[in-house]
């Protein structure tokens, strides 16, 4: 039971999209307000329970016992029209749950990676893992107030990126600015060419 | 609501009788729920079944079914998969975003976004 055989012919118009896009960056760096500037609803929460196999990534030497802990995943949603729907996921911040992302990333259409100029090496692990998964992503540098405004190709060479993925300077507490990324990223990821 | 709560997480392993993962395939975060019946005999199903069910009336991803019954994800999961094993409802198979993307879906959601 379930569901049918898949049959690739068959065409669907009629059934339910929701499009997964991940956020990702260093802790601080503003995923969250991102994912709050741009949703429709204010940004939902869920955890995710985490048993020990979990956590045993994480430098627990001493503890002996079994552990739960859970990881906060927030989220927020576009409704383009009822049954299309993007989802924004802002990935844990976090090293010890870097084993989340792989479950996050499955089926995504692409990533905005954050970056703040001032500490542009927190992004590295997130360029890092879209590159080897082939994964589409942008790279959206968040201008802080106060931040200095960089090049883009400099933070290009910064962060040793090939001439492909695109580079964007955003704001991300202005709605215009992450529209903006997230349709620089969708014509990216779906033509596989920068928008620009 | 009367007394202490016993704590979450005894209460949420107790929704799913200790398990951690759900029965049969895996699914994703935004695979879409749509529930096929409601059971004549409802005294069988907890409240969490119903609540599924009822939201998912209209189609809905696993990721806001998670927030909406305000459970963590793989609880919820282990539900979705309960319900689904009992027909109750369907849960779409994953699929690559760039498969399921076509000329059409790219057009509206970049004019959707656009037009915010």
């Amino acid at each position: 039971m379930g569901y049918a055989a898949s049959e690739p012919d068959t065409t669907e118009a009629a059934s339910a999209l929701a499009i997964k896009i991940l956020i990702a960056g260093g802790f601080g760096v503003g995923k969250t307000t991102m994912v709050g500037t741009i949703s429709e609803i204010r940004p939902l929460h869920t955890e995710e329970l985490l048993s020990e196999r979990g956590v045993g990534v994480d430098d627990i030497s001493g503890v002996e016992s079994k552990i739960t802990t859970t990881v906060a995943l927030d989220f927020g949603r576009i409704t383009i029209r009822e049954g299309l729907w993007l989802y924004l996921f802002g990935t844990p911040g976090q090293d010890r749950f870097w084993f989340m992302w792989d479950e996050l990333a499955v089926g995504a259409l692409g990533a905005v990676v954050l970056a703040d100029t001032r500490r542009l090496q927190e992004c590295f692990p997130a360029v890092d893992y879209f590159e080897q998964r082939g994964i589409p992503f942008v790279v959206a540098v968040n201008c802080f107030d106060g931040a200095r405004r960089h090049d883009p190709d400099k933070v290009r060479r910064a962060l040793g990126l090939g001439g492909v993925a695109p580079i964007v300077l955003c704001d991300v507490r202005d709605r215009e600015s992450v529209k903006d990324v997230l349709t620089t990223l969708i014509t990216y990821a779906v033509e596989g060419v920068s928008k620009d | 609501m009367t007394g202490e709560d016993p704590g979450p997480l005894v209460r949420l392993f107790g929704l799913t009788g200790g398990r951690a993962r759900p029965a049969g395939e895996t699914f994703d975060l935004v695979a879409i729920v749509t529930t096929v019946s409601t059971p004549v005999q409802p005294a069988e199903l907890i409240p969490e079944h119903f609540a599924v069910l009822t939201l998912c009336r209209m189609p809905t991803p696993v990721a806001d079914v998670a927030a909406h019954l305000k459970l963590p994800l793989n609880i919820t999961r282990v539900i979705l998969g309960d319900l689904r094993r009992e027909g109750l409802v369907t849960i779409d198979r994953p699929r690559p975003a760039a498969q399921t993307i076509d000329e059409r879906i790219y057009r509206e959601v970049l004019h959707g976004l656009r037009s915010l």
